[in-house]
Parts: structure tokens; C-alpha cells; sequence
């Protein structure tokens, strides 16, 4: 096979791909971290945004890029919303309950996108897109925005928690509460802005997934597994891992279809998640083991 | 607590003359694929079998004056959701007689863990997979659709007569899927074209891209997918039209979808072709048409015939077996067996009266004269559609 043909076909869509899981990854890395529990609304949360953008688009008629940062304010209120009335009213109880209860909320977000914007496959904008070539390359417009566009989220999320006042306690709160909390951090503040960014990067996500593809209700849902596999490859509570675990993820994938049927495809992700469990639990980057 | 007692024994009462008044009805469940793969698909299907039902409950009801109620289900086009509806509709609801579920991975299961154990009948309008055939069904299982076995053959044959003799596959890892890839890929090798790849795919992937390089680097020209139009077909057809993977490209009945040419756009379908039943021209299909047009449906959409002929279907059988769900399975072969006085759609009132006189009555069906085999199959007729404006026109009919 042409080195060429691997890179537009395999290589490229996996890179594109990974950092759409990369976004959601980064998400569920925080609130595992912080708040210390596997949130399955994830998934359903970047569907509502990807749909917010939708809604944007449809009754103000503006580009899919301007109704990004729309949907991205509308899914932290959201996300914070959602804290506010569920996880915040059960976060003395056992955490699996919390867990638990993400799945319910994950069903009722997905209940809301089929009420608002029924059950059909939606598009941002109708028609087909060829790719441009890049000397030999071939990508379209769109997908080096979503690779940028990732790049630079999680660049800036990664100078904020390493450089502002709120940053450096979101990391301690993930390093010991109780030494943050003692050490005069705002618990309630500090998990009402972990919200809030975990429901941008979930808006995000869904977006970049829809633009790249369809929107449709079950398509945050069926990203959660890769998502999840990603999270626990980089290292839970990393950053910088969620990226590259959803870099990996979306490549393997891809590149999968070359030695097994395409089939077992949407298996690589439950293969890597359990390989990591068994041979680094504690994922590429040394996060926290569960 | 004398409050609560009394709000306890009105509770009560309230339940008590609701199930009361719901005896004098008799229900039906319509499992549907509402959400899921083929949800643009579903609503006219399910507006066609309310037509036949409200038919029904204008010309006197059933049963001696009974109104038949609908129960509506979600499948979800999925073996777990449709068990679940399923159980719903047959535990909770007690319906006497089931039309749907509407994709045959969804029919499988729900036939073999709910209905079957419950020796309820049920009638899919748009289950096709050749796996339903040989179902262990106790005479349970009707369709009013014929199966895949027959469309994948058709569809092979005609492609070879048009001149396409290399091909690629891309099929939905599911019932549907596999059952249509492989009936279509034995006729179309027997018959000395070249499967040039083919290759299942999982639904619900953000790319597909890698499965379709590898599948032309066969060489083909022309790729064929059986897959839903609402789910991961379009996602595949878009790839592959965006990255010129193939020239040509065949579907079948699942792709046959609006969303397709709404989210596509027509200027970029013109080399897209689609298999999918078509009524045979009859005087029933007539006066289907007809009807649906006035209830506000488009007729030529998918499916609405057979779903209408299951619903009409399953109500001439309860009259028959007098509102027994155990001789139910038995009436529908009876009251459609090719033998006694012909019965169009909407002649409700002329069929109660000739099964009230002893008489043998033949439903003739919208999408063709329904004479069950064995197996509960029916034999069927294609036809291949291309994109024209805004919905699919027929180009030729499939032999």
C-alpha cells in the first residue's frame, strides 16, 4: 500500500478522530480526578451540545463556528445545572451511587434531545465537503480546525491549571480534598468551575464530532467506551495523557481495519481499556488508580 | 390518616373503572423503530397502521361494536429495546396481537424471548432478513414483507444485467445486514460477477473511512451497502462520496431514506441507486393509495403498504378467532389464503358480515395478495430507485 494512501485513509481520519476523544477524555479525566467518579453522562452531555449548536444554527441562521461558543456557555450552565441538583444533593452518599445516577441523567439528557429535536439524523450544513490536497494530503477544511481547535482547548486549559490561583486548586483538590480543603481551598467553588469546563469540553466534543459527521441522538453514547478507554490510558487525572490516550485510541481504530475485519473495530477500545487495566493500571502517564 | 385512606380507596376506584372501560376495547401493540437507525422510516409506517385501524374502528369496530386502541413501543431498530417494549406491551398491556417490531435483529428477539413464550402472534411489516424464515416460531411469526433472501438475489442479478459485474460490499453487522450481504453476494458470484471486498461494519462509528479504503482497494467501481439511511449508511455513503472511494453506489431497502437526500443534497446522489419493495399494481394498492393520500401520507414512501396490510391483517384475524389471542396465528393464515371472497384494504364492514355468515374470506393486500407459506413468508416483487429532486422516483422494476 502507498505510504500516501495510509496517511489520508488510516492515519489522518485516526488523528481526527483521536482528538475528538481527546476533548471528551479530557472532561471525564477532570471530573474523575476532582470530583472522583466515572461521569456516564458524558456522552449524552456533548450530544446536548453538539444539538445546542444545531439550535443556534437553525434559528439564527449563523455559521456552525460561531454556534460553538454558544453551545459551549449553554453546556457549563448546563453541567453546573446538573451538579446543582443531582450530584451536589448526593455527594455524601457512596460514590457509586453518583455513578449511578450519572446514567439516569445521561438517559434524561438524551430524553431531552429527542423531545427538542426528535430522533432523526440531523446536519450542520447539507451537502457533501471534499477534502482539499495538501501536498499528497488530503483533508478537509474542517478537520484541520478540529485538530487546531483541540490543540488549543487543552492548551489553554493546561496553562490554567498550571499557572492561575483556580487552577493550582483544581489540582489540589485532585491531590488531597482534604489538604485543599484545610488549606482554605472553595470546595463548592472549585467543583462548580470544574463543571463548568467539563461541560465546554463536552460541548466541544459533540460539536467537532457532529461537524464532522451527523448528529444524532445515540452519538454522544456510543463515543463514551472510547472516551473512557482514553481517559484510563493517558492516566486518570492527567491532562496531557487524556490527549494522547485519545490520540492512540483514534489511531488504533483506524488503523485496525488493516490486520482484523472491520467489523471488531469498534472492539479496539475495550481491548485497550483492558490491557491497560491489566498491564498499567496507572495508564502511560502515571495517573491515580481507581 | 383517615385522608390518606380515603385518597388510598379513590386511587383505588379511579384504577378499578379505568380497567373497566379498557375491557371493552381490545389492544394492539405497534413496535416500532421510533428512535434509532431507522427513525425517518418509522412514523409513516406507523401513521400507515393507524389508517387500518381507525378504518376498522369507523365501520363498527371489532368484535361486535369493540374499539381496537393501539399501544405504541419503541424498539429502537435493537434486540434489547425491542425485548423490553415487548415485554411491556405483551405483560403490562395485554395486547392480544402485536404488528412490528420493525428491523429483523428486534423481530428475532423479541420472537424468541417474549412473543413465542407467550404464544402471542405478531405480523412485522419490515423485518427482511432471510433469518426470520427458519424461525422456531410455532406458526407465530407473519410478515407482510418478503425476505432479503429474494431482494439480495433480485438486486444481484439486475446489477449483472446493467454491466456492473465487479462489486465491493459494505454491510451493517447485524440481522438485516448479513442476511441481505449474503443472499446477495452467493446469487451474485453464482452468476459469474466478482465480489471485489467485502466487510461488515459496526453502527454508530464517527469514521468509516479506513473500511471503505480497504474495501476499494479491490478495485471496484461500484460499492454496495446494505445499511440503514438514518444510522451509519449515510455516514459511509458521505465518506465515500467526499473522498471518491467508487463511482457508483447501490442500496437497498434500509437506504431508501429521506435523510439521505436532506443531508446530502441531490446534486451528489445522481450515481446512487436504491432496491426496495414495491407493491405489485392491483386494484388494493389502488385503494390504499388513495385512502393514505387523503389521511395526508405519501404512498410511495417505504413500507407504508405492508405496515398498513399487517395492521388490517391482524384485525380481520381477531374478528375471525372471535378476540382468542391463541387462534389468532391460525385466522391469519385463514382470512388470507388465497381462497373465499376478496377483500380489499378499508372493507371492514363487508368482511365482518362475511365472517359473521360462516363465509371464507381472502384478504388482498396493498403489497400484494399476502399468501403465507409455511414459514409465515410472503414472495414479493422490487423495484431500483434513483434520487429525482427530492425523494426517490423507480427506474426500472427488479426481476
Amino acid at each position: 500500500m502507498p505510504f500516501m494512501e495510509f496517511v489520508n485513509f488510516y492515519l489522518m481520519p485516526g488523528i481526527v478522530l483521536g482528538s475528538i476523544y481527546a476533548l471528551g477524555a479530557v472532561g471525564i479525566t477532570l471530573v474523575f480526578g476532582i470530583l472522583r467518579f466515572a461521569h456516564l453522562a458524558h456522552g449524552d452531555l456533548a450530544t446536548l451540545g453538539a444539538f445546542a449548536a444545531l439550535g443556534v444554527v437553525t434559528i439564527f441562521g449563523v455559521s456552525p463556528w460561531v454556534a460553538l461558543p454558544v453551545a459551549m456557555i449553554f453546556c457549563a450552565f448546563m453541567a453546573i445545572g446538573i451538579d446543582k441538583v443531582f450530584y451536589d444533593y448526593l455527594s455524601e452518599r457512596p460514590k457509586i451511587i453518583v455513578v449511578m445516577s450519572s446514567l439516569g441523567i445521561a438517559l434524561m439528557l438524551r430524553a431531552l434531545v429527542q423531545v427538542i429535536w426528535g430522533v432523526d439524523t440531523e446536519t450542520y450544513t447539507r451537502g457533501i465537503v471534499r477534502p482539499e490536497n495538501y501536498w499528497g494530503i488530503r483533508i478537509r477544511d474542517r478537520e484541520i480546525y478540529t485538530i487546531i481547535a483541540m490543540f488549543a482547548i487543552v492548551g489553554v486549559l493546561w496553562v490554567f491549571l498550571q499557572k492561575t490561583k483556580w487552577g493550582k486548586a483544581m489540582r489540589a483538590m485532585s491531590d488531597n480534598p482534604d489538604l485543599a480543603l484545610l488549606s482554605g481551598v472553595d470546595n463548592r467553588k472549585v467543583t462548580m468551575l470544574t463543571w463548568a469546563i467539563v461541560g465546554i469540553l463536552c460541548a466541544a466534543s459533540g460539536f467537532f464530532l457532529g461537524i464532522n459527521t451527523e448528529l444524532k441522538p445515540l452519538m454522544g453514547w456510543t463515543m463514551l467506551l472510547p472516551m473512557f478507554a482514553a481517559t484510563i490510558l493517558g492516566g486518570v487525572g492527567r491532562v496531557e495523557g487524556a490527549v494522547v490516550g485519545g490520540l492512540i485510541v483514534g489511531i488504533v481504530e483506524e488503523t485496525s481495519v488493516l490486520l482484523i475485519p472491520g467489523e471488531y473495530k469498534a472492539a479496539m477500545a475495550f481491548a485497550i481499556l483492558l490491557l491497560i487495566l491489566l498491564v498499567r493500571p496507572t495508564g502511560l502517564l502515571k495517573g491515580k488508580v481507581l | 390518616m383517615l385522608k390518606k385512606i380515603a385518597l388510598a380507596a379513590g386511587l383505588f376506584s379511579a384504577t378499578a373503572l379505568a380497567s373497566n372501560a379498557a375491557q371493552a376495547d381490545v389492544k394492539i401493540g405497534l413496535l416500532g423503530g421510533i428512535s434509532g437507525p431507522i427513525a425517518a422510516m418509522a412514523p409513516p409506517m406507523l401513521v400507515s397502521s393507524k389508517l387500518a385501524i381507525q378504518q376498522v374502528n369507523e365501520q363498527g369496530g371489532i368484535l361486535g361494536g369493540q374499539k381496537i386502541v393501539t399501544v405504541v413501543g419503541d424498539s429502537a431498530c435493537n434486540p434489547q429495546n425491542g425485548v423490553d417494549a415487548a415485554t411491556k406491551l405483551v405483560n403490562i398491556e395485554q395486547v392480544v396481537g402485536l404488528i412490528g417490531p420493525h428491523c429483523s435483529g428486534s423481530v428475532l428477539a423479541v420472537a424468541n424471548s417474549v412473543t413465542v413464550p407467550a404464544g402471542i402472534a405478531l405480523i412485522t411489516p419490515s423485518g427482511t432478513s432471510p433469518e426470520i424464515t427458519g424461525l422456531e416460531d410455532k406458526g407465530l411469526v407473519f410478515r407482510t414483507v418478503p425476505s432479503d433472501d429474494f431482494q439480495g438475489r433480485s438486486l444481484a442479478r439486475t446489477l449483472l444485467e446493467l454491466g456492473t459485474k465487479k462489486v465491493a460490499v459494505a454491510y451493517l453487522n447485524n440481522d438485516y445486514g448479513s442476511g441481505l450481504a449474503n443472499s446477495f453476494k452467493a446469487e451474485f458470484e453464482a452468476n459469474g460477477g466478482e465480489i471485489a471486498g467485502y466487510s461488515a461494519h459496526e453502527d454508530g462509528k464517527a469514521s468509516y473511512r479506513s473500511n471503505l479504503a480497504e474495501l476499494s482497494r479491490g478495485g471496484a467501481d461500484t460499492l454496495v451497502i446494505f445499511d440503514y439511511g438514518d444510522g451509519t449508511g449515510l455516514t459511509i455513503l458521505r465518506q465515500a462520496l467526499e473522498n471518491g472511494f467508487f463511482t457508483n453506489y447501490v442500496g437497498a431497502d434500509g437506504m431508501k431514506s429521506d435523510a439521505i437526500i436532506r443531508e446530502l443534497g441531490t446534486e451528489n446522489l445522481t450515481t446512487f441507486v436504491t432496491s426496495s419493495p414495491v407493491g405489485e399494481k392491483s386494484d388494493s394498492l389502488a385503494v390504499f393509495n388513495k385512502a393514505y393520500i387523503a389521511a395526508g401520507g405519501n404512498p410511495d414512501a417505504i413500507f407504508v403498504t405492508s405496515s398498513y396490510d399487517a395492521a388490517f391483517l391482524m384485525a380481520l384475524a381477531l374478528e375471525k378467532a372471535g378476540g382468542d389471542a391463541a387462534k389468532v396465528s391460525e385466522s391469519i393464515v385463514a382470512v388470507s389464503n388465497g381462497q373465499g371472497e376478496a377483500i380489499l384494504p378499508g372493507e371492514w364492514k363487508k368482511a365482518v358480515e362475511l365472517i359473521a355468515a360462516g363465509k371464507d374470506i381472502d384478504y388482498k393486500g396493498a403489497a400484494g395478495d399476502l399468501n403465507f407459506d409455511r414459514a409465515g413468508d410472503v414472495p414479493g416483487s422490487y423495484g431500483l430507485f434513483k434520487v429525482d429532486g427530492d425523494t426517490f422516483a423507480l427506474q426500472q422494476t427488479l426481476n
